[in-house]
């Protein structure tokens, strides 16, 4: 039943992106997002059951080739990569309706339905894919499309920024597709379900294990090798952008997650350490680089830097709990990362997508020209605030859940973990609290600059509202945002199956309306009594204000700020740049790993970029020798035959008589 | 404990530090005048600014948006839910559903939010550049106060404020070096977050017209002052509940808590006094240079991992 819908679903993404293709364009937006909502529906219905019951659902068929047995499994850690693609996939197909009709018209609004369907369609089936060869397959899949979406707005930027990306996206792949031919080796087969079975020795897994992690660590975006991301994803249109963030850089983390857990068995203990050092790495720089931007996207893409550090810190305690074999602790990382995972796919996509919204009305993706947009665009600014509460990990909103979890996660490495943990986890815990610190400065920014105070320009001042398929995709991840953290104690369960089915165990995380790290005494934490809490405290200073209002004259709007006797202007006001200026100065040695990484990508890249240079030529010759010579004896046939067409209707008249005769005679014969 | 119990616990104790709070602050400027030998202003002082400013007409600038004029009443609901889920009378938590030290970490994260939100949002320059040193300054801060808190968690093997109150109310546990370490990172910490002197980067009066604070004017103002006390209290009666609760109620009842106010008090008293005679003895420094001094908190905490791990 699960693997019918799921080819409905498949099927149904097809059908939207060939639709998509073939409408007339005024259509074909429409059609490509509507079948891509539907599609979504169908993806998600069909991988609930499977994460409820946990039953692992396999469907397998002959491949065209012995090796290739198509293979593909649906089991927990599937189920929830599936619901999350789903959920982000519905979104972005409710928004590009909308948006790409207003965006791309004319500009090939048909391709992009196609590729968005085809980019989506390939993730799922990148993550159900139970045969290492299929794997690789839908992996590239995936790549291309997206990297034909981050391509095409055409300008200078894109088509650097996609040549970026794919250099490092395929070396990503090699990596991984040699650690996959390493385990062919050893068994025989491209089937995972043999890697799962396989006893591999020591050294080898640990040498996998690298390729997958440096392979699906690139397309994961975690530092240093995220230069592509911040390029990539703000080049590609807003909604695409949202899949790239939200969803795709997760693929990554799964991948690293399947090949290093669930196929290798996480046995070794420096596995999960180095995935926690990384992380940690990411989650700092990732932020401080976000901080110092002043392009919204590019902002953005680099707290997604940030965020899958974030998931890495829990699932490096997952995989150290494996293999140190810890009764509690792998559980309640990979809780922590798989609870943080959903929730950057769900406020990372509704803050692009917001970001989408502001960029189509101005014009422009630098935070300098906005500014106001609260009071043109309210609901697009009450989206984005939320996504923003969501991923500053204010409570009671959904990151901040996953980072209380988190945080928990390290406490328990900490007091039971091994003598290297416990030095590491307290400072991973610090460097999550100076990444959390930052990021309520960098959405501070984000936010004031954007949507608050007085328009910075004349398109941000006649800015308007966007149309509603636009909000209500961003409405609904934003009460996605609000779901995943006031209902915390019935998400979380869900979490911790997910996780058990990659430990063999599960500990108890909630109880009632409280969550709790597998213990309730070492913390307690119920996010509905918050939200309930903070709610009905907010009685508090309303009553005190209705103290004398009735004696108060009533508030006077539109006071020009103070600026010490001097009249205000636009010029006075705190810029992007500015805001982060203390820590620019604070933190500036950090900066420089970033342009020490870029450099070295920088030397790379001329090396790369001789390759479609050799490619062309690699092409002539192909013409040359195969081609060309083909053409030249056709092209002499031709002219021979040219004699029958003499142009004297006469002359045609015996051909038709001589070809009846030649016919009678075939017949008689 | 009957749940009920709790509850009356948990709202009396919001109740109590929202009350007290100018008293404190009045009780600070009290001391400042002192130290300065001249008059000053008399005690309640700071009841009768905030019920004269409820008077006042609220005058809101042009550009300022909705967050603008909820922030104070964000701010105020947080530090209540922060004062009430906080040991402070008895050991244990009142609301251990949420008086856990990560949480309350995101909840102080939940204030600065607002608080720097609105001084962007309200359009002017101070307010603006006071939102920018709010979240600077917790950017150094945040290290500290986890490291710290994370070392006091693994002291007492829970999260749990309550149970880490617990465990520091019985020092024959040994490991005193730690708890001392943990306990002088705690204080430097609350000071930082008071906003006194040195470090009082967001509002300070002389440079920046009171940062964030700027715009505000009648009834928003009055709010806004009421929870900046409030804060201080809290960050006053966070470190006294739970690193320092010599006499709080380990089984409460009429009589425990009783004795627990009157110890809290004293102690509280102690804790503004030295407050006071620090921020009127140190100079402001230039902003960029209040990273050297929060590095030194972060050595501390550091140096309280330290003596953890080799088991002081």
């Amino acid at each position: 039943m699960p693997f019918t819908l799921f080819s409905l679903a498949i099927t149904l993404y097809v059908a939207g992106a060939l639709a998509s293709l073939m409408l007339p364009e005024r259509a074909s937006s429409r059609a490509a997002g509507v079948i891509g909502t539907v599609a979504a529906v169908v993806g998600f219905a069909a991988a609930l059951p499977v994460l409820l019951t946990g039953e692992p659902v396999v469907a397998a068929a002959d491949g065209p080739f012995p090796f290739a047995h198509f293979v593909l499994r649906l089991d927990r850690l599937s189920a929830f990569m599936v619901l999350t693609i789903t959920l982000v996939g519905a979104a972005v197909a409710i928004y590009g309706t909308a948006y790409v009709r207003e965006e791309y018209a004319g500009r090939g609004a048909g391709a992009m339905g196609f590729l968005t369907n085809l980019f989506i369609a390939s993730m799922l089936l990148v993550v159900v894919a139970d045969n290492a060869l299929w794997f690789i397959v839908f992996f590239e899949a995936m790549s291309l499309t997206s990297y034909f979406l981050v391509v095409f707005e055409q300008d200078d930027e894109a088509v650097r920024a996609g040549w970026l990306y794919f250099v490092i996206a395929h070396a990503g792949t090699l990596l991984v597709l040699i650690g996959f031919l390493l385990l062919y080796g050893r068994t025989g087969s491209f089937d995972f379900a043999s890697f799962r079975g396989a006893a591999v020795p020591a050294p080898l897994a640990s040498i996998i294990f690298l390729l997958a992690f440096f392979g699906f660590g690139a397309k994961a975006g975690m530092v240093p090798l995220h230069i592509w991301l911040p390029r990539a994803h703000p080049a590609a249109p807003s909604h695409v952008s949202a899949l790239l963030s939200g969803v795709m850089i997760k693929i990554g983390i799964f991948g690293i997650v399947r090949v290093g857990v669930d196929l290798l068995g996480a046995t070794t203990v420096w596995w999960g350490v180095l995935v926690l050092v990384f992380g940690s790495a990411s989650a700092v720089l990732g932020v401080i680089y976000a901080l110092a931007e002043n392009d919204i996207k590019r902002l953005l893409a680099y707290s997604s830097v940030e965020n899958v550090g974030i998931v890495l810190i829990g699932m490096g305690i997952g995989m150290i709990g494996i293999a140190a074999n810890r009764p509690v602790l792998p559980v309640l990382g990979f809780v922590a990362g798989f609870y943080h995972l959903l929730n950057d796919a769900v406020f990372k996509s509704l803050l692009f997508l917001g970001a989408g919204s502001v960029v189509s009305r101005v014009r422009s993706k630098d935070m300098g020209h906005m500014g106001g947009l609260l009071h043109v665009m309210p609901w697009t600014a009450l989206a984005f605030l939320i996504g923003a509460l969501g991923i500053c990990a204010v409570p009671p909103f959904n990151g901040f859940v996953s980072e209380w979890f988190t945080y928990q996660s390290l406490f328990r490495a900490a007091l039971h973990g091994t003598s290297l943990l416990r030095l590491l986890a307290p400072l991973s815990m610090a460097m999550l609290g100076i990444a959390s610190a930052l990021a309520v400065m960098a959405f501070v920014k984000v936010i004031g600059v954007t949507f608050s105070g007085a328009a910075r320009t004349a398109a941000a001042a006649s800015a308007t509202e966007v149309s509603w398929p636009m909000l209500s995709g961003m409405g609904f991840l934003a009460a996605c945002c609000i779901t995943l953290g006031v209902g915390a104690p019935v998400v979380a369960p869900l979490m911790r199956d997910v996780a058990a089915s990659l430990t063999g165990h599960g500990v108890a995380v909630a109880a009632g309306l409280d969550i709790f790290p597998g213990d309730a005494s070492v913390g307690l934490l119920s996010t509905p009594l918050m939200a309930l809490l903070l709610m009905g405290l907010a009685a508090v200073p309303l009553v005190i204000v209705g103290l004398y209002a009735r004696r108060r004259p009533r508030p006077y709007v539109g006071a020009e700020v103070w600026a010490c006797g001097y009249a205000p202007d636009a010029g006075m006001r705190v810029s992007a740049g500015g805001f982060a200026e203390p820590i620019k100065v604070l933190f500036r040695p950090l900066y420089g790993v970033r342009n020490w990484a870029e450099d070295c990508f920088t030397a790379l890249m001329p090396w790369f970029a001789g390759l479609p240079a050799s490619a062309g030529r690699t092409e002539l010759l192909w013409d040359r020798w195969l081609l060309a010579p083909l053409g030249d004896s056709v092209e002499a046939v031709s002219v021979r035959m040219q004699v029958l067409q003499g142009g004297d209707f006469r002359v045609y008249c015996l051909y038709i008589i001589a070809a009846l005769i030649a016919l009678l005679i075939v017949a008689i014969g | 404990m009957a749940s009920y119990y709790v509850i009356i616990l948990a709202i009396g104790q919001g109740a109590a530090l929202l009350l007290l709070a100018p008293l404190a602050s009045g009780f600070s400027r009290v001391l400042r005048a002192k130290i300065h030998t001249r008059t000053g202003p008399p005690l309640l002082q700071d009841y009768r600014d905030i019920f004269k400013l409820l008077k006042r007409q609220e005058i809101v600038p042009k550009g300022a948006g909705l967050i603008f004029r909820a922030m104070p009443f964000i701010l105020m609901a947080t530090l209540l839910l922060i004062a009430m889920s906080m040991p402070v009378l008895t050991l244990a938590s009142p609301l251990s559903a949420v008086g856990n030290m990560f949480t309350f970490v995101c909840l102080l994260a939940l204030v600065r939010f607002f608080f720097s939100l609105s001084g962007v949002d309200s359009g002017s320059t101070f307010a603006g550049l006071g939102a920018s040193r709010e979240t600077t300054m917790c950017t150094l801060m945040e290290p500290v106060i986890l490291l710290a808190l994370f070392v006091a968690a693994l002291l007492a093997g829970s999260t749990d404020l309550g149970r880490i109150s617990v465990s520091f109310a019985s020092p024959s546990q040994g490991l005193i070096a730690a708890e001392l370490a943990v306990t002088a990172a705690i204080a430097f910490a609350a000071f930082v977050e008071m906003g006194k002197v040195p470090f009082d980067m967001a509002e300070a009066e002389q440079e920046l017209q009171e940062g964030p604070l700027t715009e505000y004017s009648g009834p928003g103002l009055a709010l806004l002052k009421w929870s900046v006390r409030l804060k201080q209290l809290v960050m006053a009666s966070f470190l006294i509940g739970v690193f320092l609760p010599y006499g709080a109620a380990a089984s409460p009842s009429a009589a425990t808590l009783l004795w627990a106010a009157v110890v809290f008090l004293i102690k509280l008293v102690v804790v503004f006094v030295v407050v006071a005679v620090i921020e009127n003895s140190v100079a402001r420094n230039r902003f960029f240079m209040t990273s050297h001094s929060t590095w030194i908190g972060f050595g501390v905490a550091a140096l309280a991992l330290v003596f953890y791990l080799v088991g002081l």
